[in-house]
C-alpha cells in the first residue's frame, strides 16, 4: 500500500512535469461517436437521436427511456453507455454514471481519443463522489491516451 | 318513532295560539263550545282549515329544507367526485425493429394475448392482417415517459425468425415502432371498485344509441323523470310479458347508483325523483351520460367490482370499448339489468337472451337493419374466458411491482389515483419460463419450483414464476421461499479470495481433502463431497468448476469468515447471514429472488444493480410522475469481476453444468452453478449469457427429498429456457489489468504453454508469479515501467 502511494506521488510529479509540454487543445478530445460504434446506422440511432433532443429540452426522464431504450436493441454501444453516463451526471447521480462509463470502457474502439474522454469522464464522476485519488488515476489514464494519438 | 309525548308538544305548539287567544278575551274566561253549537261548528272548521294551512306551509317548509339539502348532497356529489381507480399495471412494450429476433409464432402469440383481431387490411387500431410473408397491423397507441407511441398502421416483415424489414403504411422504412404494452393487473384492495375512464367523445355512437333505445328513449327530451317513459315501459313490458324495459330514466338509474341503497322501497323513489330532477338542473345531459356510464355496475371479480363500459369490454371482452362490435354493446348493455343474473361466463343462454332483447330494442328504433339483426343475433357472446385474460395471469410478478410500489405509495393512492405502471415483464419471456418449469414438473407431481429471468445490464426482472401452476395466485416462492441455497454459495467464497490477489489466483491449489473445524459451542463441522470422496489438491477454479465441498471450505477458512460474510452483502445479500463456516457450502437461507440479486451482480462483472420490476410511474393522464432508471454500483472491480464468471465459465465447459453446453449453440458462452442442499432437500441453477440471467430452483413444500441435484433438474430447465430466449454471448474479454498467464501444474509458476500439467489462467498483475518453471518457453514477466504502472491501477 506504501509502496503504491510512493509511485503514485512519482507519478503525479512526473505527469505535473510532463503537462508542461502539453498544450491544453491536447485534452480537448472530441465526444463524437467514435467510428466502429454499432449504434451507426442501426435502427437505434434515431431513438439516441430522441434522447439528445430531449435532453437539450431539458426532459432529462424522456432521455434516459430513449436511451435505455436504445441499450435495448444496441446493448454492445459503448457510445450508449457514455449518453447514459453524462445524463447520470446531469441527474446529479455520479455512482450511478460511474457504472456507466465503466461498461463503455469495456466496450470502447480501440480509439485513444475517445478512451481519454471517457477516463475524463469517469475522473469528472468519482470527484463528484468525493473519491479524489480514483478521480486522478482516471486523469492520469487519459492523459497518457492523450500522449498515445 | 316518535313519542307520545312528543306528538303532544306539537299540538300544543299549534294550538297553543288560538287557545291563548281566546284566553285573553275581555270575560277573561273561556266560553263553553256546547253553548253556541252554529258557532262552534264553524269556529271548528276554521280551526281546521287553518291547520291544514298551517302543514300546508310547515311541510312546504320542510320540503324546501329537504330540496335545498337533497340540491347541496347532489352538487357536492357530483362536483367533487373523483373515481375511485386502481392503479394499473402493463407489461414491456414490445419493440419492433429490423433485425429483432422474433418467430412468426412469438408474433402470434402476443397479437393474441393484445386481442387484436385479423381483418383483411388493418384499418383500425387492433386490428391485423397477413400478406405474402408479413403482417400487417394496426397499433393502438400509449402514454410513456418519452412521450409514448401513436396508433399506427405498420407492416412488417418476419425472415429467418427475425424481423427483416419494418416499414410505415406508405412503405417507408421505420427504424423502430412499439405495440402497446399488455396490462397484466390492477393493483387494488380486497374490497374496491374498478373502472377504466372513458370520455363520451370516446365512446362509440351507436352503443350510446343502443343503450338509450333499451333503457331510456326520452333521455334527450325529459328533466330527470319521464312519466311517457314509465307508461311505454309498462306498456311494452305488458306486450312482451316480461320485463323488457326499465320505467327509470338513466338519470334516476344515475342517482341510484350514485347516492342512493339499491332497495327498492318508496322512501328511495321519493328521494330518487327531485334528485333525478335537481341533478338534470344543474348538469348537461352529456355530463350525466359520461357518468353513468363510467359508473354503472357490471359484474363483479372475486373483492372487485367491475364498474362502467370500459372496463366492462376489458373484463368481459379483452378489448377497449372503441373496438367492441354491435353485438357487444348489446351484451353489455344487457348486463345493466342484473349483472348477476345475467353474467355471460355463469349463465350464457341467460345473457344471450338478455343480449338478443336489446338488439331487438335497437333494431325497434331503426339502429339495426333486418339483416344485421338476424346475422348479430347469430353471433355467439365471444366472452373471453376469466382466466384467459393476461389480467390474471402473472399473479407472482403483480406480487413483486406490488411490493416494490408499496415502498413509494400508499396503498389508497395505489388504490384510487389510477396511476399507470410501466413494469418490466417481458411477456414472451414469461411464458417461456412458466412452460419450461411446468413441463419438467410434469411426472413429478410432489415437487414445485420458481424461476426468475432478468436482464443483467438493466436489472429488469423479464419473468418470475413462483409456482409450477403460474396462474395460482398462491405463495409465491419465488419471492417467500427460504430455501438453503447450497453450492450457489460457492462463487462468494472465490470471490473472498480473489479479493486478496496477493494470496489467491484461479491457479492457486487447493486441498480437497477431510477435515474439521471445532466450533466455539463445542460442536464439530466436518465437510463432506456430494460423492463422499476426497480428490486431493486442485486449482482453485476446479474446485469452483466440480463444486468440491471440502476444497471450498477450506478455501472460506483461508479467505476468512468474515471477507465471505461481506462479500456475500456486497454481492446484494440482505438477509441475515449465520457466521458459521457452513455457509461457505449454502446452510444460508435465501429466497431464489435474493439469491437472482446475488447472481445479478455476478452477471454484470461486479456491478451491483437491483432489480427493478418498474421502469415508470404516469398519473392517470398519462403525465410521468416517477421513473426507477437503473442505478447499478460498483462492488467489486471489473477485474475480481471478470475472474468469476471466467471460473463459471470454466463450470459450464468442464464442471458440473457441461449438460448445458452440450446443449446451447456453440457460440452462445454461457457461465452458471449448480447448487443443492442437504438431502437433495433443494436443487438450484444460476446462470447467464450476455443477455439474460436465469435462476432456477426446485424444491417440496413439505421440505422431502427432491431426487434432484441442481444439475439433474433446474439445469435442465435452465438449458430449455436460455435455448428459447432470443441470447447474446455474454462478453469475456480480459479488462486492463488483467493477463492470460500459463502455470505449472502446482500453479505457483509461470510455465510454457504445452508443458506438462500447465494450465492457461486469466490473473489480476499483482497475482502473476515472479518465477518461472523450467520447462517450455515463459513470455517475459511484466516488469520495469510496465509493471510498475500496472501495480499502479491493480
Amino acid at each position: 500500500m506504501v509502496q503504491r502511494v510512493v509511485r503514485l506521488i512519482v507519478m503525479i510529479a512526473v505527469m505535473s512535469l510532463a503537462a508542461c509540454t502539453v498544450t491544453p487543445g491536447d485534452m480537448s478530445v472530441p465526444m463524437e461517436m467514435p467510428p466502429g460504434d454499432p449504434l451507426k446506422d442501426s435502427a437505434a440511432e434515431s431513438l439516441w437521436q430522441m434522447a439528445v433532443a430531449a435532453r437539450e429540452q431539458n426532459n432529462l426522464a424522456a432521455a434516459g427511456r430513449y436511451l435505455e431504450r436504445a441499450l435495448y436493441m444496441q446493448p454492445e454501444s459503448s457510445w450508449l453507455y457514455r449518453e447514459l453516463a453524462e445524463l447520470r451526471l446531469r441527474e446529479d447521480d455520479p455512482q450511478s454514471a460511474e457504472v456507466m462509463i465503466q461498461r463503455a470502457l469495456r466496450l470502447a474502439p480501440p480509439r485513444p481519443a475517445y478512451q481519454a474522454a471517457l477516463w475524463q469522464l469517469l475522473a469528472t464522476a468519482r470527484m463528484r463522489q468525493g473519491d479524489e485519488q480514483g478521480a486522478e488515476r482516471a486523469r492520469l489514464e487519459a492523459e497518457m491516451l492523450v500522449r498515445r494519438r | 318513532m316518535v313519542m307520545p309525548g312528543s306528538i303532544a308538544k306539537r299540538e300544543g305548539a299549534i294550538y297553543c295560539r288560538p287557545m291563548s287567544k281566546a284566553k285573553k278575551s275581555p270575560s277573561g274566561k273561556r266560553s263553553p263550545a256546547r253553548k253556541a253549537p252554529g258557532r262552534a261548528a264553524a269556529s271548528s272548521g276554521i280551526r281546521w282549515r287553518r291547520l291544514v294551512w298551517q302543514l300546508a306551509l310547515v311541510s312546504l317548509v320542510i320540503g324546501l329544507l329537504g330540496l335545498a339539502w337533497l340540491d347541496a348532497r347532489v352538487r357536492q356529489r357530483f362536483d367533487n367526485h373523483q373515481w375511485q381507480l386502481p392503479a394499473r399495471v402493463y407489461a414491456r412494450p414490445v419493440e419492433l425493429f429490423s433485425g429483432r429476433e422474433m418467430t412468426a409464432e412469438n408474433l402470434d402469440q402476443l397479437l393474441s394475448l393484445l386481442r387484436y383481431r385479423r381483418d383483411d387490411a388493418a384499418r383500425e387500431p387492433g386490428t391485423f392482417a397477413r400478406f405474402n410473408g408479413g403482417v400487417s397491423l394496426y397499433t393502438r397507441g400509449f402514454r410513456d415517459s418519452d412521450g409514448g407511441e401513436p396508433a399506427q398502421q405498420i407492416r412488417l416483415l418476419i425472415d429467418s425468425q427475425r424481423i427483416g424489414k419494418l416499414t410505415d403504411a406508405g412503405g417507408q422504412p421505420l427504424p423502430v415502432a412499439r405495440l402497446e404494452p399488455l396490462q397484466i393487473g390492477s393493483i387494488h384492495p380486497g374490497h374496491s371498485e374498478d373502472r377504466v375512464l372513458v370520455k363520451l367523445e370516446d365512446v362509440p355512437p351507436l352503443l350510446v344509441h343502443m343503450l338509450m333505445a333499451t333503457e331510456d328513449r326520452s333521455f334527450h327530451e325529459h328533466h330527470g323523470i319521464s312519466i311517457r317513459g314509465l307508461m311505454r315501459a309498462v306498456f311494452a313490458n305488458l306486450r312482451a310479458g316480461q320485463m323488457e324495459q326499465g320505467g327509470s330514466t338513466l338519470t334516476q338509474q344515475l342517482v341510484k347508483n350514485f347516492w342512493l341503497t339499491r332497495e327498492r322501497t318508496l322512501s328511495r323513489k321519493l328521494t330518487e325523483i327531485p334528485m333525478a330532477l335537481l341533478l338534470e338542473l344543474h348538469y348537461s345531459k352529456a355530463q350525466i351520460l359520461e357518468t353513468y356510464l363510467n359508473e354503472v355496475y357490471l359484474g363483479q371479480d372475486g373483492g372487485r367490482a367491475i364498474h362502467g363500459m370500459g372496463l366492462a369490454a376489458q373484463f368481459y371482452f379483452g378489448r377497449p370499448l372503441a373496438e367492441l362490435q354491435p353485438h357487444q354493446f348489446a351484451m353489455l348493455i344487457g348486463l345493466l339489468k342484473g349483472p348477476s343474473y345475467y353474467d355471460p361466463r355463469r349463465h350464457p343462454e341467460r345473457a344471450r337472451q338478455r343480449r338478443d332483447t336489446v338488439l331487438q330494442a335497437a333494431a325497434s328504433q331503426g339502429l339495426l337493419d333486418d339483416k344485421l339483426l338476424g346475422y348479430l343475433r347469430n353471433k355467439p357472446l365471444e366472452v373471453v374466458p376469466k382466466g384467459g385474460s393476461a389480467l390474471y395471469a402473472f399473479p407472482h410478478f403483480i406480487d413483486l411491482v406490488r411490493r416494490q410500489l408499496g415502498r413509494d405509495y400508499p396503498a389508497e393512492i395505489l388504490a384510487s389515483e389510477g396511476l399507470v405502471i410501466h413494469s418490466t415483464l417481458d411477456v414472451l419471456a414469461q411464458l417461456v419460463a412458466e412452460q419450461k418449469l411446468s413441463d419438467f414438473l410434469v411426472p413429478h407431481k410432489e415437487l414445485n419450483g420458481a424461476v426468475i429471468i432478468t436482464a443483467p445490464d438493466q436489472g429488469d426482472v423479464l419473468a418470475l414464476v413462483g409456482d409450477k401452476s403460474p396462474r395460482s395466485a398462491g405463495f409465491n416462492r419465488a419471492l417467500d421461499a427460504q430455501r438453503p441455497i447450497g453450492s450457489l454459495a460457492k462463487p462468494a467464497v472465490v470471490l473472498a479470495a480473489l479479493q486478496q490477489p496477493t494470496k489467491f489466483h484461479l491457479g492457486t491449489r487447493v486441498t480437497d481433502g477431510p477435515f474439521e473445524v471445532r466450533m466455539e459451542d463445542g460442536q464439530v463441522w466436518q465437510p463432506k463431497n456430494y460423492d463422499n470422496q476426497s480428490l486431493g489438491a486442485m486449482s482453485l477454479t476446479d474446485a469452483l468448476a466440480q463444486s468440491r465441498n471440502q476444497a471450498i471450505a477450506r478455501l472460506g477458512l483461508d479467505a476468512g469468515l468474515g471477507e465471505v460474510i461481506r462479500t456475500l452483502q456486497k454481492l446484494g445479500v440482505q438477509s441475515r447471514i449465520p457466521p458459521y463456516p457452513s455457509i461457505f457450502l449454502g446452510s444460508l437461507n435465501l429466497s431464489p429472488f435474493e439469491t437472482a440479486v446475488m447472481y445479478q451482480t455476478i452477471a454484470t462483472g461486479g456491478q451491483r444493480t437491483p432489480l427493478r420490476s418498474i421502469t415508470d410511474v404516469l398519473d392517470r393522464h398519462g403525465a410521468p410522475l416517477a421513473r426507477y432508471p437503473v442505478r447499478p454500483e460498483q462492488v467489486f472491480d471489473p477485474q475480481q469481476g471478470y475472474l468469476l464468471q471466467w471460473a463459471l465459465r470454466q463450470a459450464m465447459i468442464r464442471g458440473t453444468g457441461r449438460y448445458a453446453v452440450a446443449q446451447l449453440p456453440a457460440n452462445l458462452l454461457v457461465a452458471g452453478k449448480t447448487g443443492t442442499s442437504d438431502g437433495q432437500r433443494d436443487a438450484w441453477f444460476a446462470g447467464f449469457s450476455g443477455s439474460h440471467l436465469a435462476l432456477v430452483w426446485l424444491g417440496r413444500d413439505d421440505n422431502g427429498d427432491t431426487g434432484f441435484t441442481g444439475s439433474s433438474g433446474p439445469l435442465r430447465i435452465w438449458t430449455s429456457i436460455m435455448a428459447a430466449l432470443p441470447q447474446r454471448p455474454m462478453r469475456l474479454v480480459p479488462p486492463a489489468g488483467v493477463e492470460m498467464v500459463w502455470l505449472d501444474a502446482d500453479g505457483v509458476r509461470r510455465s510454457g504453454q504445452g508443458c506438462e500439467g500447465a494450465r492457461e489462467y486469466p490473473l489480476m498483475t499483482s497475482s502473476i508469479p515472479q518465477q518461472s518453471s523450467a520447462c517450455g518457453k515463459v513470455q517475459s514477466v511484466p516488469g520495469g515501467v510496465k509493471r510498475w504502472f500496472k501495480g499502479l491501477f491493480d
